[in-house]
């Protein structure tokens, strides 16, 4: 029997040279070096080093926190500090001490055959607290009003978790590659010249200084390469590797301090520029995305293929660029690498897509990019996304289908331009900012992280930063306002039993219609999004008083300007999003106390909470109603989807109504739910819908696993709808309304019997463009089929190789849990049940 | 209103890309005028409504039984057993059967409700010059409802193939031809006899109306044809049948056939006859291999002297296996 493995994609198109970075990426830890965190600090007693406040969405790490934090200190190297040092501001103490360390003190290491320099980026710098701001700081976090006890509850109670996350957004790439660091240098130079006196000595002199510092690290750190590439020079006796150096040594001479003048040059100041924002804010690469780089490099693509540079040079430049992109995830290499510690990577990048007047803007280094991609696939960075609108080429199309059928995750995301524009333009209006986001530049939005939509190079647009388990309204609206089970705090193993502060919004045995519930619903949907809000805005004071990143605030319009860093709401636009998570679940539960309790009369209200007290245990009949005969959202059933867009407008509309108070940032929603609603499903009860305590949620905007029984469109369809789907003379883009300019996840498995031939892969890409037509804004295809899954699962050695993507993150399938393997399989058929 | 503005629907299937160009949404229309010994949807040759269980669905918990008038249902150690003679179809079960493990095949509708659904895929269908195939069973013999549906989608602009048997009334045939985009015509059998056999009935009338078709075509320019023929372990999958067959079109529909295409046999349905307390000769039959089809598909390019037309489809043994 043919070996099941060899059906796995494989890559093509591969070098020696780049054969050998991927191989010696892959021996992981038996590498001669990587790039782990390393720790330095002021070797001060009180020093901090580990911020977990930027981790709280990854409810895994709970646990391993104080581990974290003790060893970094104990384990960090103590960096010399200047005189003075503690006379200055916090800003400039860690603008000064973050250089000092990436430039002096960790070692520069570039790989053989590597054309492109910057290693060991992957830093955990002291937070440069002087004793009385750790003291303050740490009462903040610590406290028992503090946050980490917060942050505990609300998510150990099934309310969800939030954080002032690192990266998500999309730097100013293209002002550096084409001016450098020295143009935002000599700006920020000019700005500060213009402040008064006064305001040098106070916190806009403050934070203008620590930018100008910081400033000059990406020129300093290439001075460094530049000489090292020139000694590998004199050492290497292949002539040609000899040459490679020379002309990488002169290129770090230039960029990123000057504009590149070539492709190599522009993809190394891109990749410096990148990498450094990942030292800046000790977090490798969570969402920090490159924008739409088919189109701010595509002037040096033509120069240099114009000037002689053959088009698989041009390729090989960008796989060293992908090679460095995956040395992200070598921050937790020693701890060990599994979903939930450190897969929480998202280096986006976007190509193709629309341009003004509807014209698709693909170019030669689109297609470049893609033959990229599919040469190295199957790898897990950088994450790319192909923008698809009404307009995009058949030449496009054809070639995302091939790679659609030739891989078994999809080797990218696919964005739809017109839903996403038409979420921007409504984020536009809703916070105010149309002069920011207009008709005229909402065409250069990208994604970011997983299919986390925002403008580029001034926008901090802090998607994932709230994560909300939707789900628990439905509880509360139960419990009129208490809770059906009793949580506890997975740390200390104590119950919470103290009393929410929640609206008691009646008996619900008292409700006479589902009008009475769905009101009740209402009011706990707006309770769960303020507690939300609550706990969000503490850390976000947090932030913006302790943890400045002030040479991401060179790279993001507004902070120069205003004086402010990117962590005080420094940039143009200041979004945190709340993505709504079990959104299915929470809809099909609505649907089915509407079919049980009042419809159909199934069970009174009263039964129906004990069954789910139960965990629906001894109420098999009643179960199976639930989960079988109530309607379900996904079968493109306008009552069942009608309702979907009832909470999907319920939950959005209640978003916007905040800010926070110290940086005067706009909640916004948005629809992801990393792996949330996975482990969520192991401690939040059993649901009207039929899901029991133990079964996942649904996942994002797609249907609860298996209700989509009416096929493919079908579940697109309803996708598009809850959305806001498409209204004549109401839609921001078009007809097109989409509640979620965040973007909505939406991820479906197909079989690949869809894509067999050319005529179905025609189809395919018909369906594609049906997709623009009526559905979401993100759709992340896996091509999967059962039978090689499950020997995967069962004989992991031999499928190593086999990727796959779970809400726009790829994963290796033998390192993910069982749990999720068994998500994926169930979720291989469309067929019923 | 009146009864022929209704029809008998035994299924509805979207995203179906095997039943004509593009994406397609495929209406099975149930009742059939012939009882091929092979055939794949055995629910759908008779008009009247059948009594199915999904054993996969059921959790045993009787209700079916308990709300049942008539005491027409049973369980046994193999599971639920219905006394067809008894059962009346009403339809108590179905409707109280909590996981939907009960099914009353064939559904009487309405064109407007048919319309609504076929109506939410139009985005697709104008993507990929899809549209509507009316199945079966035999769509063609519930003439008033279809022609009168034809027309709706004819209006609505909406691309329609019909997939017939032609062992139907030649009148119907051609005022489907008027109304239809795509004919979608079995040809099993050329052997007069044989195909008796197999399905019931002789071919005289269906290659008399292949040709009516064939000349309609000729005059009209329209609508396209697609021949199709179901490639059947000892019933139709030899070199003379396909070559007879074959010789047909290249006599009577040279010119005009778009594609002839062979369609491989394939045993999914077993299940479904199992459901319908049906034996089926075919349970235990293999799939074809590769390289049959490969020969059949040479025997049909030589014989209808147009190789360009004749493509095979389905899965074969070999896909199987590995």
């Amino acid at each position: 029997m043919r070996k099941l493995s060899e059906s796995v994609k494989t890559r093509k198109n591969i070098s020696n040279r780049i054969q050998f970075l991927i191989d010696y990426y892959f021996k992981g830890v038996n590498r001669n070096w990587s790039n782990p965190f390393t720790p330095f600090t002021t070797d001060t007693e009180w020093d901090v080093i580990y911020d977990e406040t930027s981790n709280y969405i990854v409810p895994e790490k709970y646990e391993i926190l104080d581990k974290f934090k003790t060893s970094f200190r104990l384990s960090a190297y103590p960096i010399a500090l200047p005189d003075q040092f503690w006379e200055k501001s916090l800003v400039e103490r860690r603008s000064w001490f973050i250089k000092e360390a990436i430039v002096n003190y960790m070692p520069q290491e570039i790989l053989p055959g590597d054309l492109i320099a910057g290693a060991r980026f992957n830093m955990m710098a002291s937070r440069c607290f002087n004793e009385e701001e750790a003291c303050r700081r740490n009462y903040v976090v610590y406290g028992p009003e503090g946050v980490r006890n917060r942050e505990m509850e609300f998510h150990y109670r099934g309310f969800g978790n939030c954080t002032t996350a690192s990266g998500h957004l999309i730097p100013n790439h293209q002002e550096v590659i084409e001016k450098g660091f020295k143009h935002i240098y000599e700006d920020l130079n000019t700005k500060y010249n213009l402040l008064t006196e006064e305001e040098k000595k106070g916190q806009k002199g403050n934070q203008l200084r620590a930018m100008i510092n910081s400033s000059t690290m990406p020129r300093d750190l290439a001075e460094k390469y530049s000489k090292l590439c020139l000694e590998f020079a004199q050492e290497e006796e292949d002539k040609d590797r000899k040459n490679e150096l020379i002309q990488m040594s002169t290129n770090l001479k230039r960029v990123p301090w000057e504009g590149a003048e070539t492709f190599w040059e522009a993809v190394q100041s891109l990749w410096f520029t990148h990498m450094l924002i990942m030292t800046d804010e000790n977090y490798p690469g969570p969402g920090v995305s490159f924008g739409r780089l088919d189109q701010y490099l595509y002037p040096y693509w033509k120069k240099s293929v114009n000037e002689g540079m053959s088009e698989e040079f041009g390729k090989e430049i960008l796989k060293c660029f992908w090679m460095h992109c995956n040395t992200a995830y070598d921050a937790t290499i020693y701890e060990g690498n599994n979903q939930g510690i450190s897969a929480s990577f998202g280096q986006l990048l976007s190509i193709s897509g629309i341009g003004r007047n509807g014209i698709d803007l693909s170019n030669d280094l689109t297609y470049a990019i893609l033959d990229v991609i599919d040469d190295m696939n199957p790898i897990l960075e950088p994450k790319p996304s192909v923008r698809l609108h009404r307009n995009s080429p058949d030449k496009l199309l054809d070639k995302v289908v091939d790679m659609l059928a030739s891989s078994q995750g999809a080797p990218f995301l696919i964005n739809f331009d017109e839903r996403s524009m038409a979420g921007l333009l409504r984020q536009a209006r809703m916070a105010n900012i149309e002069h920011l986001i207009t008709p005229e530049n909402v065409y250069d939005y990208a994604s970011v992280g997983c299919m986390e939509n925002t403008m580029v190079g001034n926008d901090r647009s802090g998607t994932v930063d709230n994560n909300v388990y939707l789900s628990k309204a439905i509880e509360l609206t139960l419990g009129n306002g208490n809770e059906l089970v009793l949580y506890e705090n997975k740390l200390t193993h104590q119950s919470f039993s103290e009393e929410l502060d929640s609206p008691k919004t009646g008996d619900p045995n008292s409700f006479k219609s589902f009008e009475d519930f769905y009101k009740a619903f209402e009011k706990q949907i707006c309770y769960i999004i303020r507690r939300n809000y609550e706990l969000y805005d503490a850390l976000d004071t947090h932030r913006a008083t302790f943890c400045p990143t002030p040479y991401l605030s060179c790279l993001v319009k507004g902070c120069a300007e205003q004086g402010k860093d990117i962590t005080q709401g420094g940039a143009q636009i200041r979004m945190t999003t709340v993505e709504g998570v079990q959104f299915a679940s929470t809809v099909d539960s609505l649907l089915a106390v509407k079919y049980l309790v009042y419809d159909e009369k199934l069970c009174t209200m009263d039964e129906l909470i004990k069954a789910l007290k139960s965990n629906w245990r001894g109420f098999d009949i009643l179960h199976a109603q639930a989960k079988y005969r109530a309607p379900k959202y996904g079968r493109d059933d306008d009552e069942a989807d009608a309702m979907a867009e009832k909470v999907m407008a319920l939950w959005s509309s209640e978003v916007w109504k905040y800010k926070t108070t110290t940086t005067n940032v706009q909640f916004r929603p948005g629809m992801l739910s990393w792996n949330y609603w996975i482990t969520t499903g192991y401690f939040m009860p059993a649901l009207p819908d039929g899901r029991r305590q133990g079964e996942y949620f649904s996942n994002a905007i797609c249907p609860v696993d298996g209700t989509d029984t009416e096929g493919p469109t079908a579940n697109v369809n309803s996708v598009g709808k809850a959305l806001g789907g498409r209204k004549n003379g109401v839609g921001d883009f078009e007809d097109y309304i989409n509640y979620l300019p965040n973007g909505s996840s939406h991820t479906m498995t197909l079989s690949p019997a869809l894509l067999r031939d050319k005529n179905h892969k025609e189809k395919f890409k018909a369906f594609l463009r049906g997709y623009v037509e009526n559905g979401g804004t993100a759709l992340q295809i896996n091509m999967l089929d059962v039978d090689m899954l499950k020997d995967a699962q069962k004989n992991p050695e031999n499928y190593r190789n086999l990727l796959v993507r779970v809400t726009g993150y790829n994963a290796y399938f033998a390192s993910i849990g069982k749990e999720l393997q068994d998500e994926i399989i169930a979720r291989e058929s469309h067929s019923r049940f | 209103m009146k009864q022929n503005n209704k029809a008998i629907i035994l299924d509805i299937q979207r995203m179906s890309t095997e039943d004509g160009p593009g994406i397609r949404t495929t209406v099975f229309f149930k009742g059939c005028s012939l009882a091929c010994a092979w055939c794949h949807n055995p629910e759908s040759i008779l008009f009247t409504q059948a009594f199915e269980w999904y054993q996969n669905r059921c959790i045993g918990c009787r209700t079916c039984m308990e709300n049942c008038k008539y005491s027409a249902i049973s369980f046994t150690k193999d599971g639920l057993k219905v006394d067809r003679q008894i059962c009346t179809l009403c339809g108590v079960c179905t409707k109280k059967c909590p996981t939907m493990a009960i099914e009353i095949k064939g559904k009487e509708m309405d064109i407007e409700a048919l319309i609504t659904i076929i109506m939410k895929d139009r985005a697709y269908y104008v993507k990929s010059g899809g549209g509507v195939t009316l199945s079966g069973g035999e769509a063609l013999l519930q003439s008033k409802f279809v022609l009168a549906l034809l027309e709706e989608l004819n209006r609505k602009g909406v691309h329609v193939a019909i997939d017939t048997a032609g062992h139907v009334s030649s009148n119907v045939l051609t005022q489907a031809l008027d109304l239809a985009d795509l004919i979608l015509y079995d040809l099993k059998i050329m052997d007069r006899e044989m195909h008796k056999k197999y399905t019931g009935k002789n071919n005289d009338l269906i290659l008399q109306n292949a040709c009516m078709v064939a000349n309609y075509i000729r005059q009209n320019k329209r609508p396209n044809l697609w021949i199709r023929t179901p490639i059947i372990p000892l019933a139709t999958d030899h070199c003379n049948n396909i070559a007879a067959i074959g010789n047909f079109i290249h006599k009577n529909m040279a010119g005009i056939v778009d594609r002839w295409e062979l369609c491989t046999f394939n045993n999914l349905c077993k299940d479904k006859y199992a459901r319908l307390d049906l034996l089926w000769n075919y349970s235990n039959c293999d799939l074809m291999t590769m390289e049959q089809m490969d020969k059949l598909a040479d025997c049909a390019r030589q014989s209808c002297e147009e190789p360009n037309i004749v493509l095979w489809t389905g899965s074969t043994k070999l896909n199987d296996k590995n």
